[in-house]
C-alpha cells in the first residue's frame, strides 16, 4: 500500500521507465559534490531542493556533499564517493579545469559523472555523461530580445541606446550571457547601438558605482542590460539616484528584488532561473543516465523570460 | 631670492609628493573627459569611496601601531547584514545600535588576541576574514539580506540623503576624518599610537602601555568597519553576504599609497584621505575613459606605480635610486 503511494507521487518520468527496471537496480546510489553552499541564496536554495527530490524517490539513496569552494575539497570527495562506490556522481565544479582528473578517475572507474549548473572546459568533456544546467547564451539572447520588444512598444527601436553591466571577468557565465546579448541584440533590432560593456562582478555595490559613472558620461542611455538582477537592482539605485526615471532595466537569473522592483514598475524584465528546477533537473538526468536512457549531452532545463506583462505566471523567488 | 623659491617648492613636494602625483592625475583625466570635473561626477566618486574610505581610517590607526587588518571587508560584510536584518526586526533605532555592538565586539576580540596574546596580526587578522565570513554566512544561511519597505524607512539617509546639497555618506566620511585626524595628532592617544608603532620597546620604557594601545586601534577600526557597512546597508537597502569581500586589499593599498608605513610608525589621516580619493578616482576615470575592462586592471597598476614612485622620488629629491 505504502509502496503504491510512494510510486503514484513520483515523477511522470520515472513512471514511465517502468516497475521492471526500477526492481533490476535497485535504489540508485547518487553523490552530489556542490560549489559553495551557503555562499549565496541560489546555491543554498539548490542544496534543499536536491535533498528534497532525493528523499522524495525512494529509488534514490543520495549522498550530499560540499566542496565550500575550495578545489582540492572537491577533488577528494569526488575520490570519496568513488570510494563509497555510488552509481553515479554529480559535480557542480568548483573550477572547470583544475577538477577535471578527478572527473577522469570517476569515469575510468565507470561511475557517470553529471556535470551540473556550469560545465567544466572542453578537455573534460569525454569524461561527462551530461551536462545539465542553464543555457546562458539563449538567456543573454533572451534578454536582447526582451530589451528590444519593449523598445518597439515604446517606438524607440530606431534610435534606443544601451548598456550592459557583465559578471565578473573570466567567468564563463558572464562570458555566454554577454555573448548571447551581444549577438542577438543587433538581429533583432539593428538600429540599437550598445555604447559600452564594463563588469559589475556579480556586485550590486560594484554595479551602482559603474551605473554612476555611466550616468555621468552619457546623458541618453534607454536601456540597461545587466549580468544577473543583483546588478540590474545596483543600476537601478544609481538612475533613481541620479533622478532618471525612463531607462529600461533587463537582468538575468530573477531575484526576489528584481521581482520586487517589476512589481513597483521600476524594472522591466529578466531571465527566470529557478534553482530548484536546476536541482531537480541534475537529478534527473542522473537517473535517466543510469536508466540507460538517451540523455543529450547538454540537458539545459528551460529559463524562460519574465517581465512585468506576464510575472503573475511565476512565483516570486525564494533567493 | 630665487633659489629660496625653488628650495620652498623643493621642501612642499618633498613632503607632498602624492598630492602632487593627485593633481596630476586629476589634469590628466580632465583632459581625457571634460566630465570628469563635474559636479555630479565629484560627488559621485567621493560618495562610492565613502564606505572604502571610512575603512581606511581605521586601518591607517592599526597600520602606524605596526599592525595589519586584512579582516575589514569581511568584518563589513558582517555589519551589513547584520543591521539589514535587525532593521526588519527590531526597527532600525535598535538594530544600528546592536550592530555596533557585535562588531566592537569582533574589533576587541582581534585587539584582545594581537595586542594581549601578542599573536602575529598577519595571521589573526586574515584567519579572521574567513571565520568572519563564516558568521556571516551562518547569520544569514547564506540569502541575501532585504529591507522589506524600502520606500517606507529613514534608514536610507545615512547612504542616499543629502544634507546643505552634500550626500550624507560625504559628510560622514570627511567627518569622521577631521575627528579621528584631530585624534591622532593632537591627543595622548595619537602620540602613542605613533610610539607604538615607532620603536615598541621605547614606548614601553615611556610607561605606554603597548597591549592597551593595540587593542584600542583594533577597536577603532571596527568602530569604522561598523560605520563603513551601516552606509553600506543604508545605500542600497538590500546587501549579498560577499558585499566587502576584497576590499581589506584596497582598504590597505589606500593607506600604504597615503604614505602610512607597514612597518609602523609613520602615516596621517590626511594622506590616507588623499589615498582613498586617488584610487576612487582612478577607478571613475577609466571608466568615464571606457577602456577595455581587461585592460583596466593594469591600467590601475601602473597608476598605483607611479603614484607610489613620484611620492618616493620626491622625498628623496631624485628619481633614480637603485638598491646599493
Amino acid at each position: 500500500m505504502t509502496l503504491r503511494t510512494i510510486l503514484a507521487a513520483s515523477s511522470a518520468a520515472l513512471a514511465l521507465t517502468g516497475m521492471a527496471q526500477a526492481a533490476e537496480h535497485g535504489p540508485f546510489k547518487i553523490g552530489i559534490t556542490q560549489n559553495n553552499v551557503g555562499v549565496d541564496s541560489y546555491q543554498t536554495t539548490y542544496e534543499q531542493a536536491f535533498i528534497a527530490a532525493a528523499e522524495e524517490n525512494d529509488m534514490v539513496e543520495s549522498v550530499v556533499l560540499d566542496a565550500g569552494g575550495d578545489v582540492a575539497r572537491q577533488i577528494a570527495q569526488v575520490e570519496d564517493l568513488i570510494q563509497q562506490d555510488v552509481d553515479a556522481i554529480i559535480i557542480w565544479p568548483t573550477n572547470g579545469e583544475a577538477v577535471i582528473p578527478a572527473v577522469r578517475k570517476a569515469h575510468q572507474a565507470d561511475i557517470p559523472v553529471i556535470v551540473t549548473n556550469s560545465n567544466i572546459a572542453e578537455q573534460g568533456f569525454d569524461f561527462v555523461a551530461s551536462f545539465s544546467g542553464p543555457d546562458n547564451i539563449t538567456q543573454g539572447a533572451r534578454s536582447a530580445e526582451i530589451m528590444c520588444d519593449k523598445f518597439k512598444d515604446m517606438g524607440i527601436e530606431a534610435e534606443a541606446r544601451v548598456v550592459q553591466i557583465s559578471g565578473q571577468p573570466g567567468y564563463t557565465t558572464a562570458i555566454e550571457r554577454a555573448k548571447g546579448f551581444e549577438d542577438r541584440l543587433p538581429e533583432v533590432c539593428p538600429d540599437v547601438t550598445l555604447v559600452e560593456t564594463q563588469p559589475g562582478d556579480w556586485n550590486r555595490e560594484k554595479s551602482q558605482q559603474v551605473m554612476e559613472a555611466f550616468l555621468v558620461k552619457y546623458d541618453d542611455i534607454d536601456g540597461v542590460y545587466a549580468g544577473d538582477d543583483n546588478m540590474g537592482v545596483g543600476a537601478l539605485n544609481a538612475a533613481k539616484a541620479a533622478g532618471r526615471e525612463d531607462i529600461i532595466f533587463v537582468g538575468a537569473t530573477n531575484f526576489s528584488v528584481g521581482y520586487e522592483a517589476m512589481e513597483a514598475g521600476d524594472y522591466w524584465g529578466s531571465i527566470y532561473q529557478s534553482p530548484v528546477d536546476d536541482a531537480e533537473a541534475a537529478l534527473q538526468t542522473a537517473i535517466d543516465v543510469l536508466n540507460g536512457e538517451d540523455v543529450p549531452f547538454l540537458n539545459y532545463f528551460d529559463t524562460p523570460k519574465i517581465t512585468q506583462d506576464n510575472m503573475s505566471e511565476f512565483t516570486k523567488p525564494v533567493f | 631670492m630665487a633659489t629660496l623659491t625653488k628650495q620652498k617648492i623643493g621642501s612642499v613636494l618633498a613632503k607632498q609628493g602624492i598630492l602632487v602625483a593627485f593633481a596630476l592625475f586629476i589634469i590628466a583625466f580632465t583632459f581625457a573627459n571634460p566630465k570628469f570635473l563635474s559636479v555630479d561626477n565629484l560627488f559621485s566618486v567621493i560618495r562610492s569611496s565613502a564606505i572604502l574610505g571610512i575603512m581606511a581610517l581605521g586601518v591607517t590607526f592599526v597600520v602606524i601601531s605596526g599592525n595589519l587588518d586584512l579582516s575589514v571587508g569581511s568584518m563589513m560584510s558582517f555589519s551589513t547584514i547584520v543591521v539589514l536584518d535587525l532593521h526588519d526586526k527590531i526597527g532600525p533605532f535598535l538594530a544600528i545600535p546592536a550592530m555596533f555592538a557585535m562588531t566592537l565586539c569582533l574589533g576587541a576580540f582581534i585587539g584582545f588576541l594581537v595586542g594581549y596574546l601578542k599573536l602575529n596580526s598577519l595571521i589573526v587578522t586574515l584567519g579572521m576574514l574567513s571565520a568572519i565570513h563564516g558568521l556571516t554566512l551562518t547569520y544569514s544561511g547564506g540569502k541575501n539580506m532585504d529591507i522589506a519597505d524600502k520606500e517606507g524607512t529613514w534608514f536610507s539617509v545615512f547612504g542616499q540623503g543629502t544634507a546643505l546639497g552634500i550626500p550624507v555618506p560625504i559628510l560622514i566620511f570627511l567627518g569622521l576624518a577631521a575627528v579621528l585626524g584631530l585624534v591622532l595628532a593632537r591627543t595622548p592617544f595619537g602620540r602613542k599610537v605613533y610610539a607604538v608603532g615607532g620603536n615598541g620597546t621605547a614606548a614601553t620604557f615611556s610607561g605606554i602601555r603597548r597591549a592597551r594601545t593595540v587593542f584600542l586601534c583594533y577597536v577603532m577600526s571596527s568602530a569604522c568597519v561598523a560605520v563603513a557597512g551601516l552606509i553600506q546597508a543604508s545605500r542600497s537597502l538590500g546587501s549579498q553576504n560577499t558585499v566587502g569581500q576584497g576590499l581589506e586589499l584596497e582598504v590597505l593599498a589606500a593607506v600604504i599609497l597615503g604614505g602610512a608605513s607597514l612597518m609602523g610608525g609613520s602615516g596621517t589621516i590626511f594622506k590616507t584621505v588623499i589615498g582613498v580619493l586617488i584610487l576612487g578616482f582612478i577607478q571613475n576615470g577609466l571608466l568615464l575613459l571606457g577602456l577595455q575592462f581587461y585592460v583596466q586592471f593594469v591600467v590601475t597598476w601602473v597608476i598605483i606605480i607611479l603614484a607610489v614612485w613620484l611620492d618616493i622620488a620626491a622625498k628623496r629629491g631624485k628619481l633614480w635610486s637603485p638598491i646599493a
